[in-house]
Formats: structure tokens, C-alpha cells, sequence
């Protein structure tokens, strides 16, 4: 297998790769592009208020305050409002102060805001509290809802927007978590869950930026840009310096941020690495409360943690410097360019070409032009971050899979039986583990695999579920390659017993049925008790209702070990696997389930892995495994019998010979 | 599967799990919290006020300058109206000419606008980055709190017993260290930075409009009385609504981790379609809570803001008669007398600043609401009494030298479940003592007792004398070593898995303890030796390889009592014999337990003890147990196939 380990993982892209980056996260909008086109028609039709706010404080001003007639301005409006401007001009300025207010609130309901500077509105949205790290501050990405507006139209626009971000982000991390289901089993040991958290939780909300981002600011900001300058060019195009001031914020936006795209995505890269790794010591940690107890780890633990901790806050300190540096460097030649253009305003007035309305006016433009001009300029840089967190949900995602190969025939109920042949395993660092192996089995047969630790025995019983496919030779079930059957009737048909005990977090009998879920209640009592698991769940207050808590720690690990094999049991299959079923079972308990399991295999292939001679000495046929080969094959007698043996030395250290 | 709801994952915690239903934190105790987070502002006291005295001097240095310039700009450059002496002083004109109609002329007007622009631009470049440093020594600060509070309930929870943690979620753990314990950070926002600048902002501006005509001051301040029945009606719902958002979020990182960390078993049962069923159910509740939540809380400042929008514009058709009809100030000072624009634009630029910062003050009070749920999440597993506990006089331990004896110990999760009753078992210093008996009797738990994982329901366990609740329990765990039954190894490399529990063991002491647990010789097949990252790929070790380094593990901390429990279950039995080699001639002057099934390993102890039935049925040597005609150690041997020889 080549599984690429978290540790081959490139945290930096070229600009290239992020664009196909962030292009296929943009893929994943397609099921919603009617909604997104409903966001795109809220937020061009919440444009129009902000064109429109800053007229009533020219009227206040100029008509208002000092009294100009509205039907003689010092500059002429444009034709399109004559008419408008012909109606209000019967007013007296303190009539035409209540007109104003009365557009004012009836524009405050509808879109939250009144204009009576330009600058106080509300806008809907519901940013919530977060810390100062890349994780915590994703929870607001995740169920991101704004608008440009407030009032009823934001409040609107909100709830779509926020209704359409949990939508993509739902799907976006339940694809994800459908994907990390499928990889191959090795490629998970206990260092990934905190790392595989991090990537469901944290990084995938970074598509809720990446899509709005770049799907709605090219959209809105050009036509808003282009907008507000036309307006500026139409109504004060005799004074150019202030159109070129407005054109002007565009290129400083953009300039200023492209030195700082590719520091932005590496700090966002190793933020996000950092955060993981501490949530992956927070959840080891967690997880082994019991050794980190009883070996005192409590300290090395909590150093761990405060070290891994620190770490990702001071990259997320990194995150938010680089982005100190984006507006210092693009806020200095803005400051100047408005002041540029204040200048030229306040100039216009002085000299009688403006009236201060007009000034006012200009001013809220100018303030608008820049925002959407920052947006747009510094969108390949702000999209960074996302991209950061994005590549780390693809990698996951491109992680070779198990059910990838295409077509796939179903396995017909398995009849005859199992052979290996001839096959080699390495894992990626080319230590070998099976060095041309071959093995029969019928059904009808108990085969018990033996050998010393590490010679390669659960590795051989992992390839018959195809938890790992060998590099050469072949795994046949009824002369079949299991490896072009589909994968769910291979497995439907193998039960599964692990050396370590997992249970979960549900009740006894749950537990037992995920065996097979279907299974009616006396099958579930009918597995129990061939597993030795009846007596103790009988005992229990609740019986098979017992809640486990977390992973079955209240019960011992015998126990546990009982109700796995109740489980395996359950789901009735045709081959039955055992790795190191009874090791932690009182003899009494394991002579009886090793009858039990004499009794299945008279219609069943059962393989075990076991070091006690108790539960080895019955089966049909033994194999001593050593160094990934079969050394000696045959019945206890047959082995026993052989002089130098290496199964008989075996059996002489266990002490009954 | 239907695993347990979050609420019933969290039994273990006395006070949660009931947010979702009915509200329990009401303003006192949420201000309750927040003063119980005043002191884990304490270390960084000096930067708080440091970065507080930065933000509030560069504010009152910014308020009248601000004054000055929009004064200047409107009412003087652009309206034409000679200068206050203190507006040309300040801007360095000539004062005669700038406070006179006939010297204010154009010429001048624009010189001044010059250096108004000029001035302006180069205020807000000098005064940036003081605010952006000053913002950025604020998220140090509140990092360093929120690291304290992060590695004080990390600690605390690993002082919590295992009864608690079989009850409490994984992902639940990581969801309060992570995200509830981010809010400490938002604590100084919310109790210190905004109330203390946005209520004397409104404050000011209610002074400086009522300056200007009292009555709208008085309106002003009005505006009040329906903000805060209105925050009052909402905050009680926002709370329960954050809860369950936090809750069900919680959930979902349980969720996600244990699946992953069942995965073998998922993938072998078949069950991914179940468990992507349920995930998808879990993200979907999350979403549905937060949605909820966050609904409410826009619906809540879209309502304040309406609420101050309508006296905002009311005041404003108010301020604009005034200006209209030039009327006289009510108080007149800096040589100002009527309204004027310059002062209807500041009037109105207070107006809008005392709107925005009640919208700051009643958002921030929105956001309190969530923080106080997040921050009692963390502090209500802070409040849980640990259920070991050391005496304020425990003693520390000193070397083992005689033994350790259980005196009529008797113990269960349960009291009315009792594991075992009444076990009296002595074992000096220099013996080997195998404990065995049937699953579920009790092996481990017994030896939990020793370690003081937890505490017997009655009797005494005693080392040297001394009763162990004296003892203090980082003390005694320095004295006992254990390789336990689940050999669990962390993401680390094997060096550091060894030396777990011992940081400054030597690289020799390492090879030792794993020459002593018979590791030595596959850990220098690999590759990287004893540099091998486990967490990389971990399943490449088989069980009996782990099990090999838990035993080294245990050796190497070199203590006086060692406990191993099911050793060598997974060792084949050359290995299991030079195991069991070593130890013996490594622990002659310790006392060791061992809990095995194996009889090859029962043999070599000085003693056997026998557990079943619920309390310790026999104990003996081998010959003495085997010399029991209805023995029931006798029977286990027998059953075991190995009678002895």
C-alpha cells in the first residue's frame, strides 16, 4: 500500500495549485447554484440602497440647512430625477425636512439603515464570540450569514445566506467524513482521530470563504465600482482628479496585497497544523486517561499540551501579523489617495462648483468605492487562508480509498472455501510482513495460526476482508480474486474478531447488533451466551440495556473481549476470524467458547490466532508463522510429532506437552 | 446506532445537561462568571491596564481633536465662516486674518484645507499603527489567559477519575478545551474594553447634545428604558439556544471521534452506511441549533437597532429645526453660540456614535450570553470535585522496604455492585504474587486500588504501615509501575513511549528496560530504531510488540512495586519465558503482581492468589493450591490442559 503519510503532506501550494484549489471547492456549490443564484440577486439588489444613501444628506444640507431652492442647484441633477426634483420643490425646507424623514425610516425598516451621515446602518448578521485561534474562529465561518443590508430585506438575505452556508458546509464535511470512512484501516492509528477532527470540524468551513469570496466579489464589487464612478463621472466629471482618485483604490488594493498572498496561505497552513496537532494531544491524551493515570503521565501529558497549545496561538499570532502587513501596506498610499481627493472636493467648494451636499455625498462615495475596491484588489490574498484549510480536507479526501476500484461482482455465499496464494506484503518503509505465503482453508475447517509476535499473523488475516490487498499474488475465495469483488458482499460475509477490544458508546445490546442489524433479541441472548457474555450481562441492573460508556471502560477487559465475540457471532458469516480472541478468558470460560467455536465450524471456516495451546491443540489445522512464511503445516498430532519441530518447541515452552 | 444523547453522556457532570431545557444562568451568575475569571486575568494584570491606558489615552487624545477638525472643515473651509482663535492656533494660521469675515478669505480658506488634509492624512499614518500594536499586544495577552485556562482544565480533568471519564465523551472533552475555553478571551471585551468605552462614549454624547439642547439629551438618554426591557426579553432565550448550539456541536466532535476511533470494527462490520447516517444526523442538529441560535441573535440586534434608529432620526429632525432656525445654544462654550453646520455635523456624529456604541454594547451583550454558556462548560468540569484527593498531611513515600497488605478490601463502581468483598492479601518486598481467577472477577481493579485510581468502599490498603490515603498519590504512583492489559501507546517515537513516565531517563536506561522486556531486538530491526514514530503507523507493531514496550515502560521507572497486568497474553512463548527471565532477575528486591491466565507464568511465583466468586477464594503457593483436591485454582489448571507435571 502507498498510503502518503500526514507527514508527506506539502503545506504549501504555488499559485497554480491554489487555484485548482479553490476551483474544485467551487465544484461543490453545484447542487446549490439556485440558492447561490438567490444570494447573487439579494446582494445586487442590496447595492441599490447604498447607491441611494448618500443623497438625503446632500438634500439635508444643501436644501435644508441652508435653504437652496431643491429646483436651482448650484450643480445641475441629472435628467433621470427632474422629475422627482420638480415634486419637491413645492416644499418648504422644513416640509421637505419631514419628507426626508419619512424616506429616511421607511428605508431604515426595510433595509436597516438612514443615512443621516452615511455611515450608521446595521447590518444583519450573527458573528458570534470566538478566541484567538484558527479553530475557533471557524464556528462563525461555518454558519457565516450577512448581508450588506439590514432592516427587513437583511434580515432576509441573512437567513438565506446563513440557510445556504450550513447547507455547503453540511455537505462539504459529510463528503469528507463518507471519504475518511473509506480509506484503508491502516491508514488510522491513533495519532490521526485528533488530526482527522480537526479536518471535519475546522478546516472544512474554510469553503463558506473560498465560495462567496470568489463567486460573489467579482461579482458585486465590479458592477458597484463601476456604479458609483459612472455616477461620479456623469454628475462631477468636470473635476477628473476625483474620478482618477476613485479608479485609484483599485490597483493600490491590488499591488499592495500580491507580495503577501503566499506568506498569508503558509501562516493559515501551519495555524491550522498547529491547531491540530494540539487537538490530537488533547484527544490521545483524553483517550488513555487510564495509562496516563496509572504510569503519572499527568505532567508529561499537561507539558505536552501546554507546549502544542502555545503553539498554535502563536501561529495564529503569525496569521494575524501577515494580515497587519496587508493593511499597512494598503492602507498608507489609500490614506493619501483620499486625502488627494478631499483636497480636490473641499477645493471645488472653496472655488463655488460644489455646494457642501455635494461634499458630503462625495465623501460617503469615496468611502464605499474603497471598501469594494479593497475586496476585489486583495480577494486573491484573502482567499489564502481558505486555501490553506482547503488542500487539507483534499488531501484527506485524495487519500487512496478501499472501494475505489470500479465494478466489482457480488460474491455468491461462500461454498468451498479459502486460499492464499503466494502472496507478499510490505508495508511503505519496505519492511516485509509476508514473504510468499500461501494457505487453504474449507469450510468446515478450524485452522489456528501460530507463531511469535510480529511474524506476520494478523497481517495474513487481515487480507482476507482485503483490510490490506498484497502487492504480489492472490487471495481466492471459491476460486474467486477477492480483489475484483465488490468489497460490501466480501466483508457482508466474514466476521471480524480484533486483538483489541472496540466497543462504543451505546448500550450492550447495541453493541452486539452491529454485528448484524437485523439480528432479532434472541439472537443478540443467542450470541451472548455461546460468547460466555450471558452471566455478567444478566447480573447487571439494566442488563442488555446497559449503557457502556465511553468506549465499554466500565467493564474489564475480559468482559469487553466476551462481547466482541457475541458480536462476531451474531452476524452468522461464513468465515469467522479470530486474532487473539480468548487471551485475556479464564481457562473455564475459553474451554467453553473454544467448543463453541468446534460446533461453528462445522459449516464455517474458522481462523484463529492464539497463543494457548488450549484453544490451539483443537483445531484441524495449525500454521506456524514465522518471519511472514509458513514454517510447518498440520493437525497438533501430526506437528507434535515432528522431532526439532518449531511448533513442538512451541508447545514444550507452554508447558503441556 | 443510537448511541446516547449528549445528555446522557454527560451524567458524570452534576450540574450539565440541563441548559437545553430550562435556563439556569440568570445575570448574577453570569456576572458571577465573569468575576471568577477575574483572577485568571491576574498574571497578565500589569498588560491589561498597560493596554488599557493605551486604548483610553489614544481615545481622549482623538475625541477633541476630532471636534476641532470637522468644526474646521464643515462650518470654516467649506461654509466660508471666519475661524475660532483655537482652530487657527491650532492649525498654525494667522489668528487675526483666519477669526475675521474679510481675512478668511479663499486663498487662506484653501491653505487651511491644505494642512486640514495634509494633517489629517498624516494623524491616521501615525496613529494606525499604535491602534493595530495596541490590538495585537491585546491578542497576546488574552492568548496567555486563555492558555492558562486551556492547560488548568486539561490538568484538572486528568485529576478527575476514571468513574468520571467512562462517562464523559472524548470529543466532548476536546470541544470544551478547545472552543467553550476560547471565550476567557472575549472576557476582557466583554466586562472591561466595551462597557468602558461604550458607556462613556453614549455617556458624552448625551452630555454634548444636551449641551446643545437639553431635551434632546434627555431623549437621548430615554432610549434606554425600552433597550433594556428589550435585552432583558431576549437574553434568557439567546442562552438557552447557545446552549444547545454548544451542546450539539460538542456532540459532533464526540461523534466524529468515535468512529474514527472504532473504525476497525465499523469497517469489519460493515457499519459505515449507520455511521454516516448518524454523522449526517449530528451535523444537521448542529446546524439546525446554530441556526437557531444565531437567528435569534440578529433578530435581537436588528430589534435594538430599530429601537435606537427610531430616537436617532427623531432626534435628528429635532437637531435639524434647531439648525435650521439657528437656535441659541444652550450652553455656549469654546466660542461657540448658535447651531451652526460645522456643529450640526458633530451633533449628528455624536448622534451616530452614541447609536453605534449601544449597538456595540447590546451586541456585546448578546455575545456575553454565548461566552457565559461556553465559560460555565469549562467551569463546570473545573467545579467537579476530583474523588481522590490528597490529605492537606499526606506524607510523602520513601522507599518501599517491607511490603504492601490489602486489609479486607472490599470495593464497586456501584455500592450496591459490590466486584469483590472483603480481600485481605499481603506481599513482601522480594516475591513474585500471580493473581488469578475468572473475567470480570476483579484482577485489575484490585491493582487500581493499589495505584489509587480509586478508593475501596471499605478496608485498607496499606504499604509499609502506612495506609495509602496518607500518602500523597503523586508519591505513591512514583513508587508503583504498571504495564497494563491495553497496551497503549501514544503518537511518539518509541524512545519517548518507553520513557513516558520517566522524561529524564537516559538513552541506556531505555535500552535496558527494553533489553529487560525482550524489545531490544525488533526495536533495532527497525529502520529508525528506537527514533520509529509510532503514531506514523503504529498497526505495524504487532500487539505482542506493544505489549513488549508497555512492559519496558514500566521497567524503566524503576520503582519498588511493579504490577503487570496479562503480561505476556500476546507473547509467544519463547519470548514469554525471556520476559519473564528478566524480570525476575531485575525484580529481586521489589515486590511484583502479576495477573495472568498463563501457567507458565503462574508458576514462577512465590505466591498465588485466587480471585472469584467475589473475594479472594485462595492463596497459596502452586503446590499448596494444586494440593486442594476441589480446589478452584486446582480446576483452572486443569482446565488449562496443563496438569502439572
Amino acid at each position: 500500500m502507498t498510503t502518503p503519510s500526514p507527514h508527506q503532506e506539502s503545506t504549501d501550494l504555488d499559485s497554480g495549485q491554489t487555484l485548482r484549489v479553490i476551483g474544485r471547492a467551487l465544484r461543490f456549490v453545484e447542487p446549490f447554484r439556485g440558492q447561490f443564484m438567490v444570494k447573487v440577486g439579494l446582494l445586487l439588489l442590496s447595492l441599490l440602497p447604498m447607491l441611494m444613501l448618500p443623497w438625503p444628506i446632500k438634500i439635508i444640507i444643501d436644501n435644508v440647512i441652508e435653504g437652496h431652492p431643491i429646483d436651482e442647484p448650484i450643480r445641475p441633477y441629472p435628467e433621470l430625477v427632474a422629475p422627482l426634483l420638480n415634486a419637491l420643490a413645492a416644499y418648504s425646507p422644513f416640509e421637505l425636512l419631514f419628507v426626508v424623514i419619512a424616506f429616511q425610516t421607511t428605508l431604515f425598516v426595510l433595509i436597516g439603515a438612514f443615512g443621516t451621515s452615511g455611515s450608521e446602518g446595521e447590518t444583519a448578521e450573527s458573528y458570534l464570540a470566538s478566541g484567538y485561534d484558527t479553530a475557533s474562529r471557524t464556528e462563525n465561518e461555518a454558519n457565516a450569514g450577512f448581508s450588506l443590508t439590514g432592516g427587513l430585506l437583511g434580515l432576509f438575505d441573512f437567513r438565506w445566506t446563513m440557510r445556504l452556508t450550513q447547507a455547503l458546509n453540511h455537505h462539504y464535511r459529510t463528503r469528507l467524513f463518507d471519504r475518511i470512512q473509506t480509506l484503508p484501516m491502516t491508514a488510522f492509528d491513533d495519532e490521526r482521530i485528533g488530526d482527522a477532527v480537526y479536518r471535519v470540524m475546522y478546516d472544512t468551513p474554510s469553503i463558506t470563504d473560498a465560495c462567496y469570496r470568489m463567486l460573489l466579489t467579482p461579482i458585486a464589487a465590479p458592477i458597484h465600482i463601476l456604479l458609483t464612478v459612472s455616477i461620479l463621472g456623469a454628475l462631477y466629471g468636470d473635476h477628473p482628479g476625483l474620478v482618477y482618485a476613485a479608479l485609484a483604490f483599485l490597483p493600490i488594493a491590488l499591488l499592495s496585497s500580491l507580495p503577501l498572498a503566499g506568506a498569508a496561505r503558509r501562516m493559515s497552513g501551519r495555524s491550522r497544523q498547529a491547531g491540530a496537532t494540539a487537538t490530537a494531544t488533547a484527544e490521545e491524551g483524553m483517550s488513555n486517561i487510564l495509562a496516563v493515570q496509572s504510569l503519572g503521565g499527568e505532567e508529561r501529558q499537561r507539558d505536552r499540551y501546554e507546549r502544542d497549545s502555545w503553539q498554535s496561538f502563536s501561529r495564529y499570532r503569525d496569521v494575524f501579523r501577515i494580515g497587519i502587513y496587508a493593511v499597512l501596506l494598503a492602507g498608507l498610499p489609500s490614506l493619501a489617495v483620499g486625502g488627494y481627493a478631499y483636497f480636490v472636493a473641499i477645493d471645488g467648494v472653496i472655488a463655488g462648483e460644489l455646494s457642501r451636499g455635494d461634499f458630503g455625498l462625495l465623501i460617503t462615495y469615496f468611502f464605499q468605492i474603497m471598501a469594494s475596491s479593497q475586496m476585489l484588489g486583495a480577494l486573491w490574498y484573502r482567499v489564502q487562508a481558505s486555501a490553506a484549510g482547503l488542500n487539507r480536507v483534499f488531501f484527506l479526501m485524495d487519500l487512496p480509498g478501499e472501494t475505489d476500484r470500479p465494478g466489482g461482482v457480488e460474491l455468491p455465499v461462500i461454498r468451498q472455501g479459502v486460499e492464499v496464494q503466494n502472496v507478499e506484503f510490505s508495508y511503505p518503509d519496505r519492511t516485509a510482513v509476508l514473504r510468499n505465503l500461501s494457505l487453504k482453508a474449507r469450510i468446515g475447517q478450524m485452522v489456528a495460526l501460530v507463531g511469535p509476535a510480529g511474524a506476520g499473523k494478523t497481517t495474513l488475516a487481515y487480507l482476507l476482508p482485503r483490510f490490506v490487498s498484497p502487492q504480489r499474488g492472490q487471495v481466492r475465495i471459491d476460486g474467486q480474486d477477492i480483489a475484483s469483488v465488490r468489497l460490501g458482499s466480501l466483508r457482508d460475509q466474514i466476521a471480524f474478531v480484533f486483538q483489541e477490544t472496540v466497543l462504543f458508546d451505546a448500550t450492550i445490546e447495541e453493541n452486539i447488533r452491529l454485528g448484524k442489524s437485523d439480528a432479532s433479541d434472541d439472537a443478540v441472548r443467542e450470541a451472548a451466551r455461546r460468547a460466555g457474555a450471558s452471566e455478567f450481562i444478566e447480573k447487571l441492573p439494566q442488563g442488555y440495556a446497559t449503557p457502556l460508556g465511553r468506549a465499554g471502560s466500565k467493564l474489564s477487559v475480559g468482559q469487553r473481549q466476551r462481547l466482541s465475540l457475541a458480536r462476531a457471532l451474531v452476524r452468522d458469516a461464513r468465515i469467522l476470524i479470530l486474532d487473539e480472541p480468548t487471551s485475556a478468558l479464564d481457562p473455564a470460560t475459553e474451554a467453553r467458547f473454544v467448543s463453541t467455536l468446534r460446533d461453528l465450524s462445522r459449516d464455517r471456516i474458522v481462523i484463529i490466532i492464539a497463543h494457548r495451546l488450549s484453544t490451539i491443540r483443537t483445531a484441524d489445522e495449525i500454521l506456524f508463522v514465522q518471519d511472514g512464511k509458513v514454517l510447518e503445516q498440520g493437525s497438533h498430532e501430526a506437528l507434535v510429532a515432528l522431532p526439532h519441530g518449531a511448533y513442538r518447541n512451541f508447545v514444550e515452552l507452554q508447558g503441556g506437552a | 446506532m443510537a448511541r446516547n444523547s449528549p445528555d446522557q453522556d454527560l451524567q458524570g457532570l452534576s450540574r450539565l445537561g440541563d441548559g437545553s431545557r430550562h435556563d439556569r444562568l440568570h445575570l448574577r451568575l453570569i456576572l458571577g462568571i465573569g468575576l471568577r475569571c477575574l483572577h485568571l486575568l491576574k498574571p497578565v494584570q500589569r498588560h491589561v491596564i498597560l493596554l488599557f491606558a493605551g486604548f483610553s489615552g489614544l481615545s481622549l487624545l482623538l475625541l477633541p481633536i476630532g471636534l476641532l477638525f470637522i468644526d474646521t472643515l464643515w462650518t470654516r473651509v467649506l461654509q466660508g465662516n471666519p475661524m475660532l482663535e483655537i482652530e487657527a492656533w491650532f492649525f498654525r494660521v494667522p489668528i487675526e486674518a483666519a477669526t475675521s469675515s474679510a481675512g478668511f478669505d479663499a486663498e487662506l480658506r484653501r491653505h487651511v484645507a491644505e494642512k486640514l488634509v495634509l494633517w489629517g492624512v498624516l494623524l491616521s499614518a501615525i496613529l494606525t499603527p499604535p491602534f493595530i500594536g495596541l490590538y495585537y499586544y491585546q491578542i497576546w495577552i488574552l492568548q496567555r489567559v486563555n492558555q492558562k485556562l486551556r492547560v488548568d482544565l486539561l490538568s484538572h480533568f486528568q485529576s478527575l477519575s476514571l468513574r468520571f471519564h467512562a462517562e464523559v465523551a472524548v470529543g466532548d472533552a476536546v470541544y470544551r478545551l478547545t472552543q467553550d475555553s476560547a471565550m476567557v478571551t472575549q472576557l476582557v471585551q466583554v466586562l472591561v474594553l466595551t462597557p468602558f468605552t461604550a458607556i462613556p462614549q453614549f455617556l458624552y454624547s448625551v452630555v454634548v447634545i444636551g449641551l446643545f439642547a437639553p431635551m434632546l439629551g434627555l431623549v437621548l438618554l430615554g432610549v434606554l428604558i425600552p433597550s433594556l426591557a428589550l435585552g432583558w426579553w431576549f437574553s434568557q432565550r439567546m442562552r438557552t439556544r447557545f446552549r444547545s448550539a454548544r451542546e450539539t456541536n460538542a456532540a459532533l466532535t464526540s461523534r466524529i471521534q468515535e468512529t474514527l476511533a472504532g473504525i476497525k470494527v465499523i469497517k469489519a462490520y460493515g457499519a459505515e452506511p449507520i455511521e454516516q447516517a448518524a454523522f449526517e444526523d449530528a451535523s444537521h442538529r448542529a446546524f439546525a441549533t446554530a441556526f437557531q441560535a444565531r437567528n435569534l441573535y440578529a433578530v435581537f440586534g436588528m430589534t435594538m437597532f430599530w429601537t435606537f434608529g427610531a430616537f436617532a432620526l427623531f432626534i435628528t429632525a429635532l437637531g435639524t429645526i434647531e439648525v435650521m432656525q439657528k437656535t441659541e445654544l444652550a450652553a455656549t462654550a469654546l466660542g461657540f453660540t448658535l447651531w451652526n453646520l460645522g456643529l450640526y455635523n458633530y451633533f449628528k456624529a455624536r448622534l451616530g456614535g452614541s447609536v453605534e456604541s449601544l449597538k456595540d454594547l447590546f451586541r456585546t451583550w448578546g455575545r456575553a450570553q454565548d461566552i457565559a454558556i461556553g465559560l460555565d462548560r469549562v467551569f463546570e468540569v473545573m467545579d467537579h470535585e476530583p474523588e481522590i484527593r490528597d490529605d492537606p498531611d499526606a506524607l510523602a513515600l520513601a522507599g518501599v522496604q517491607r511490603g504492601i497488605s490489602f486489609e479486607n478490601v472490599s470495593f464497586g463502581y456501584h455500592a450496591d455492585q459490590p466486584i469483590f468483598e472483603r480481600v485481605s492479601l499481603s506481599a513482601r518486598i522480594g516475591t513474585i504474587t500471580a493473581i488469578v481467577g475468572p473475567t470480570g472477577s476483579g484482577k485489575s481493579t484490585l491493582m487500581a486500588l493499589l495505584l489509587r485510581l480509586f478508593d475501596p468502599s471499605s478496608g485498607r490498603i496499606v504499604i509499609d504501615g502506612l495506609d495509602l490515603k496518607t500518602i500523597q498519590t503523586a508519591s505513591l504512583r512514583d513508587h508503583v509501575s504498571i504495564a497494563l492489559q491495553e497496551n497503549i501507546l501514544f503518537g511518539n517515537t518509541i524512545r519517548e513511549n518507553i520513557r513516558f513516565a520517566e522524561p529524564e531517563a537516559s538513552d541506556s536506561a531505555v535500552q535496558e528496560a527494553a533489553r529487560i522486556a525482550a524489545a531490544d531486538g525488533f526495536i533495532e530491526r527497525l529502520p529508525d530504531g528506537y527514533e520509529t514514530l509510532l503514531g506514523e503507523r503504529g498497526s505495524k507493531l504487532s500487539t505482542g510488540q506493544r505489549q513488549r514496550l508497555s512492559i519496558a515502560r514500566a521497567i524503566i521507572k524503576d520503582a519498588p512495586i511493579l504490577i503487570l497486568d496479562e503480561p505476556t497474553a500476546a507473547l509467544d512463548a519463547v519470548t514469554e519465558q525471556r520476559v519473564l527471565q528478566n524480570l525476575a532477575e531485575w525484580g529481586r528486591n521489589r515486590a511484583i503482581f502479576i495477573i495472568t491466565h498463563r501457567l507458565s507464568t503462574v508458576r514462577r511465583a512465590d505466591q498465588v492468589a485466587f480471585l472469584g466468586g467475589g473475594t479472594l477464594a485462595e492463596v497459596g503457593s502452586h503446590e499448596e493450591l494444586m494440593a486442594r483436591p476441589d480446589g478452584a485454582y486446582r480446576a483452572l489448571v486443569e482446565a488449562e490442559g496443563g496438569a502439572a507435571p
